[in-house]
């Protein structure tokens, strides 16, 4: 070769370093850093409604907080499906997520080392964000997210946090009260707001407390005195205070320490009337009765590296594994028996779950996650028509707004509470929704509640004060009931002497319908404007006097409270009777809003006007 | 010592180059491994401020750089972990009893004549017992005094500026005393503000912008102050004694991480690292020689964080440390020497919360090392060098651990007395104690960690050439390591602290390739070039039940290389003109254990470019210099979410008398 070519030999030489360079040019090269996508994977056959929303911390620093969802209708897990969805979001969704909860048709989840609440629709794209500086957990109320913080005002020598009040509206900071040292998880009770003061920094004297605040003024009212470094607080059914401390469980009832149970719990969730603990040390979930504080059942986690994440759902139990906490976590999902039915691989250290069924409304205050409950859920509207017990079922106080009542109206109605709403006289109504659409199935759908009965010894005559039912599908997918109505069809529904055009203003200067045992104005105290108008179907008066008695002639169907709750049919609703507003039948598969309104117009002497009363609904689907 | 072709240009760096042959006269290169060396003019040729920046032109090694003047960079050798490497200045270890990291960003090169990197170790049985103890051994050997006859005072005078608002002088004075005895003292400042834009962009898939955003880096400001003085005596032909007194000081921003809505940290530093060595070296009846090191450290740290938005913190610690090494080597036949040396060490910390009255901590150290070694030179053919470490470490608070020994088997071949091609091979174990960060960090650290055991097994072939007109050499090696109980440290979120982990068993196997090649041109033009490639599948083996099992360790890139060309030209009087163009190459690698697209890291790479020239006029010479780095303007990061500068320059006047 040399002999032949011995011209190539210098230029071999001095050509090797680029012949190289031109080699090393041929590596893989960088390209523009494509969005991170999102990874389907199938982990079951079983289905569920709705889905579960996962969202793993993600180390310090790594910039890797990350939302995953479980669509439980098609047993997908869809990591990183807030990066999908949101592809344009500088820095993706940012350094540790610490807390996502759903409110309304919303999802909020604090992204703790990104300083901010990202607020998102429950399809998990972008709506807002707030920033609040070393933000912690949320809970709501009343149209406020309520924020923990471990940094309140800034040169603070005492270094206390703080909780932050968003108005979920404006998706503004409106107001701002100090707590105690390193404020964690939150909860609404009543109207109090309890806060653990965690001192997760003063490493060697931690904080022991829990912070009592009154939301209406936003101010601290007290300390309790629990274990140290309390990190967690949930509400239980009995609105009682489980807190995890370091030195045990604590229970508190009436702002009192009830009990103190030798737990360390690592993390709670509530479902009924048992608390789940998930004990890290012992490698274990035990269920407890939130009546007498004994264990029901204990899921041994003992294959577990760390386990972590918690929640408790009417269908499973989800427990997460935190692994190492720098690599892929694993969600596990059991049925109470504790079988295992499937597992999901997701992002790194998987804390915080959110159950949601759907994207509309079905969030009660309190209870951090929908549970597919086949009882009312949640109460949008409550307007009343003038009668003697408007203000008083439920009660007024001072200061409360429309919100307030709907919030009134659920604690006396929801999750089968037994309470009783009023709707006054002609034409007042209510408006609720269960945590899922209803469907309509063959044969009746819904069961709606009140407080009718029949006259001894008869089933035609009795107490009836008949409601019409209204239903809607949340078209517009906002979550509110402002779409179109269509009336469920009762049997006086063609009866000629029904009308269906009947509207009444009610004013506040008319308010003189007072009887003498109920001496309240009857006039809505919560509304602002001094008169009101209602519209709708009025049915002929129904009232006949059996031996003295004032009764009432018990119709058809098709009417709330007009027949005994045991009577599940004469009381329940099939939403193949829609109508709209023609009276052309309408096709229905399934609806999100129910609202009901006071049909009769009369009033009885002593016992006052004909008043519809509701204590309760049923989806009968669900089992 | 590589004896220079006539026509050597840098004949003026030749005046700086210490004559060991004094001191070792009697040493033939007993180099069973090669070292990579840069040195001399070739050191000042390279786009480098510091001795890490120098350290990219190695092969074997992964650099960890966060960025910037002030931010921290590091270096792995064969994948082992940083704290694997040994640094020594001046042949004594710089030690980091804390979290057991050398910060190589701090050393300049101004004043560094020579580095040298050693995989296995330094292949010469004469030297203290910790240095038989380390994975892979860097060492830094400052400018040493040389004086013409009549000579006796040289001064010089650098400075430099540059893009982030580099401002960078430097002046040394070295005085010859007596004949043997000569002083140096050095000093330099370092400014910079640190800010620089940095890019963060994601596209869909189809190419079209998900977002683009351009911030500027904060919080990245430094200022530092270092000063040195040495005071050398020479005396006989065999014997020596050098102190070395070195003292940086530095106050300056960490950065942090660039993540979600945070685009500026309030973290700060403030250090001081102080130290006086004393070096002592004799030889008598030409077949013993004795080394006597003896070395006070005393450094101190001070963090800070006020940033409004997290929880202060202000944390002191100062760390104390005294070494002494005593080495002995006895040359029993020409063909045969033996070894044995034996070291002592004290580490002390105390840390301090400022912020809490009880706040204060206190832990510490005795280690000893007894090291025996033996070497065998039979004629040029055959060398083999054995050597058996042991080590103790006795750490507060924990129980006196056994003694652990760890041996080490070195071979050189040479087949052909003119032909210089060799084999040469290794087996070598070393531990990497856990450091007081390792052990002690309460919220972080962990008290049960096990030493770090690496086991190395080597194998290179090495070729060098020079003729008239080029000079060539070139070596290739393959290895296998294999790590146990290995400890890794992840960035959690403060560049000072680190979260630690067990990570259990990790396998390597390498390949190094490194080529050196000068071309000397008609017209006094010579062409050097210099190429590095290394491979590296450094795998996870410790649980097949870990979902990361068999996937590549944290930053560990399998591809990375450099290229480095320079082009220079003398006058016929003697002043000197070159251009250097290098190429850095780190390929793709991820950022967390598991090898997933979410944490998968794109390669880099970066061209840089420097231009200077060099005239001297009797005893005066001047430089000037102009480098260019990422000339392309290239946006990357080395660690994730700490983004790299894009172009910048620096610029450098230098004065010698």
């Amino acid at each position: 070769m040399h002999a032949r070519f011995p011209i190539l030999k210098p230029f071999t030489i001095y050509h090797l370093p680029f012949t190289i360079l031109v080699c090393v040019l041929l590596w893989s090269c960088r390209h523009d850093e494509v969005i991170y996508p999102t990874i389907p994977t199938e982990v079951t056959t079983e289905v569920q409604k709705g889905g579960l929303y996962v969202l793993c911390e993600g180390n310090m620093g790594s910039n890797k907080a990350r939302l995953d969802y479980m669509n439980l209708e098609t047993g997908t897990y869809y990591a990183n499906w807030y990066g999908a969805q949101n592809p344009t979001q500088v820095k993706e969704l940012g350094d540790v997520g610490n807390d996502i909860q759903q409110y309304g048709s919303r999802l909020y989840a604090v992204i703790n080392c990104s300083h901010r609440v990202e607020i998102m629709d429950l399809q998990a794209r972008h709506i807002g964000s707030v920033d609040i500086p070393n933000c912690r957990y949320v809970a709501f109320y009343g149209g406020k997210a309520y924020v923990s913080a471990y940094v309140g005002s800034i040169a603070d020598p005492d270094m206390l946090g703080s909780v932050f009040e968003i108005d979920t509206a404006s998706l503004k900071i409106t107001r701002e009260v100090k707590v105690g040292h390193q404020p964690d998880e939150l909860c609404v009770v009543g109207d109090e707001l309890f806060v653990v003061n965690s001192g997760g920094y003063i490493t060697n004297r931690h904080d022991s407390t829990v912070s009592v605040i009154d939301l209406a003024s936003l101010t601290e009212k007290q300390k309790i005195i629990v274990g140290k470094n309390p990190q967690r607080i949930r509400v239980d059914d009995r609105q009682q205070l489980w807190v995890a401390t370091d030195n045990g469980l604590y229970v508190l009832a009436n702002k009192q320490v009830k009990t103190v149970l030798p737990i360390h719990a690592n993390n709670l969730s509530v479902l009924g009337s048992t608390v789940y603990v998930l004990d890290h040390a012992n490698k274990q979930v035990r269920g407890i009765s939130t009546a007498d504080y004994q264990y029901s059942k204990v899921y041994p986690l003992s294959s577990y590296e760390n386990p972590y994440g918690m929640l408790a759902t009417d269908e499973a139990l989800y427990i997460t594994d935190a692994k190492n906490y720098v690599s892929s976590g694993v969600l596990h999902c059991y049925g109470y028996d504790g079988t295992e039915r499937w597992t999901a691989m997701t992002g790194d250290i998987p804390g915080h779950l959110c159950r949601v069924t759907g994207t509309y409304e079905q969030k009660q205050d309190t209870t951090p996650v929908a549970h597919n409950s086949a009882y009312l859920y949640k109460v949008y509207e409550y307007l009343p028509a003038m009668g003697q017990f408007v203000n008083v079922l439920p009660a007024y106080e001072e200061g409360d707004d429309a919100a307030a009542m709907c919030r009134k109206c659920e604690k006396a109605l929801a999750n089968n509470a037994g309470g009783m709403v009023t709707l006054g006289g002609w034409g007042g109504y209510i408006t609720f929704g269960f945590d899922h659409p209803v469907e309509n199935k063959e044969g009746r759908d819904t069961q709606i509640l009140g407080n009718a009965f029949y006259m001894t010894g008869s089933t035609e005559y009795g107490s009836s004060e008949p409601g019409i039912v209204l239903v809607s599908v949340d078209a517009n997918k906002n979550g509110q009931p402002d779409d179109t109505w269509y009336e469920l069809k009762g049997s006086l529904y063609d009866d000629p002497k029904t009308d269906h055009a009947f509207s009444r203003t009610y004013t506040r200067a008319g308010d003189t319908l007072q009887n003498e045992f109920h001496s309240q104005p009857y006039y809505p105290q919560w509304l602002t404007a001094d008169a009101y108008t209602l519209k709708g179907a009025k049915i002929t008066p129904q009232t006949v006097t059996i031996s003295g008695q004032n009764v009432q002639r018990i119709l058809e169907y098709g009417y709330v409270d007009n027949k005994p709750n045991k009577d599940v049919e004469g009381t329940s609703f099939d939403i193949s009777w829609a109508v709209d507003a023609d009276g052309n039948a309408v096709t229905l598969s399934a609806i999100d809003f129910v609202r009901v309104y006071n049909a009769s117009d009369e009033v009885l002497g002593a016992t006052g006007e004909l008043s519809t009363e509701i204590t309760g609904a049923i989806d009968l689907h669900v089992q | 010592m590589s004896v220079l072709a006539q026509n050597e240009p840098d004949t003026l760096y030749n005046d700086f180059r210490i004559e060991e042959v004094e001191v070792t006269a009697r040493a033939l290169t007993k180099d069973v491994i090669v070292p990579q060396t840069l040195k001399g003019a070739e050191l000042k040729r390279l786009c480098a401020l510091t001795v890490a920046d120098a350290l990219r032109y190695f092969s074997g090694i992964q650099l960890k750089d966060y960025g910037g003047v002030g931010g921290i960079k590091t270096i792995n050798v064969r994948s082992m972990g940083s704290q694997h490497t040994a640094v020594y200045y001046n042949g004594v270890q710089l030690g980091n009893a804390q979290n057991g990291q050398v910060d190589l960003g701090r050393f300049s090169l101004d004043n560094m004549e020579q580095i040298d990197l050693y995989k296995g170790q330094k292949s010469d049985i004469f030297q203290s017992a910790r240095e038989f103890g380390a994975a892979g051994n860097v060492y830094l050997t400052t400018r040493k005094p040389y004086f013409k006859t009549g000579e006796r005072v040289h001064v010089r005078a650098q400075m430099r500026f540059g893009s982030f608002a580099l401002a960078n002088p430097c002046v040394g004075v070295d005085v010859k005393l007596t004949e043997g005895l000569s002083l140096t003292m050095d000093a330099e400042y370092v400014y910079s503000n640190g800010k620089y834009p940095f890019r963060y962009k994601r596209v869909f898939p189809d190419g079209t912008t998900a977002y683009d955003t351009t911030a500027i880096r904060q919080n990245g400001d430094i200022n530092a102050v270092r000063a040195e003085l040495g005071l050398h005596h020479y005396y006989r032909t065999t014997g020596f004694w050098r102190v070395h007194a070195y003292n940086y000081w530095s106050d300056r921003g960490i950065p942090g991480a660039i993540v979600n809505n945070v685009w500026r940290n309030g973290e700060r530093l403030q250090d001081r690292n102080t130290f006086v060595q004393a070096q002592w070296q004799d030889e008598w009846w030409d077949r013993w020689s004795t080394r006597l090191l003896l070395k006070y450290a005393n450094d101190y740290t001070h963090y800070h964080n006020f940033d409004v938005k997290l929880l202060p913190s202000n944390n002191e610690y100062t760390q104390q440390e005294a070494y002494l090494s005593f080495a002995n080597k006895v040359q029993l036949f020409n063909w045969w020497d033996l070894s044995l040396a034996y070291d002592y060490q004290y580490n002390a910390l105390d840390r301090a919360n400022l912020l809490l009255d009880d706040g204060k901590e206190f832990f510490d150290r005795h280690s000893h090392w007894l090291s025996a070694a033996t070497a065998f030179n039979f004629k040029e053919y055959v060398r083999l060098q054995a050597s058996v470490l042991m080590t103790q470490i006795e750490n507060q608070k924990s129980p006196i651990t056994n003694p652990k020994f760890t041996p080490g088997v070195f071979a050189s071949f040479r087949p052909y007395p003119k032909i210089d091609l060799s084999l040469n091979a290794f087996y070598k174990q070393s531990y990497r104690y856990p450091t007081f960060n390792d052990l002690y960090y309460t919220d972080l650290g962990n008290a049960n960690l096990r030493p770090e055991l690496a086991r190395q097994h080597s194998i290179e072939l090495a070729y060098r050439k020079k003729a008239q007109a080029y000079e060539l050499s070139f070596s290739a090696s393959y290895y296998y390591n294999r790590v146990t109980d290995k400890i890794i440290a992840y960035p959690k979120g403060q560049q000072f602290r680190w979260t630690m982990l067990n990570l259990g068993t990790v396998k390597i196997h390498g390949v190094d390739a490194h080529g050196d090649m000068s071309f000397y041109l008609p017209l006094r033009f010579v062409l050097r070039t210099r190429l590095n490639y290394t491979y590296n599948k450094a795998i996870d083996v410790t649980n097949p039940t870990d979902t990361y099992y068999g996937h590549q360790i944290p930053y560990i890139p399998w591809h990375s290389g450099s290229v480095v060309a320079s082009l220079d030209w003398s006058s016929k009087r003697g002043d000197h003109y070159g251009l250097t163009y290098s190429f850095i190459y780190v390929g793709e690698r991820y950022g967390q254990q598991e090898n997933t697209i979410y944490n998968y890291v794109q390669p880099w790479y970066t061209h840089d470019m420097t231009i200077y020239g060099e005239w001297s006029i009797k005893r005066y010479w001047l430089k000037a210099n102009i480098e260019i780095n990422n000339l392309l303007g290239q946006d990357y990061e080395v660690i994730q979410n700490y983004p790299m500068p894009k172009q910048n320059v620096r610029c450098t006047l230098a004065f010698r008398y």
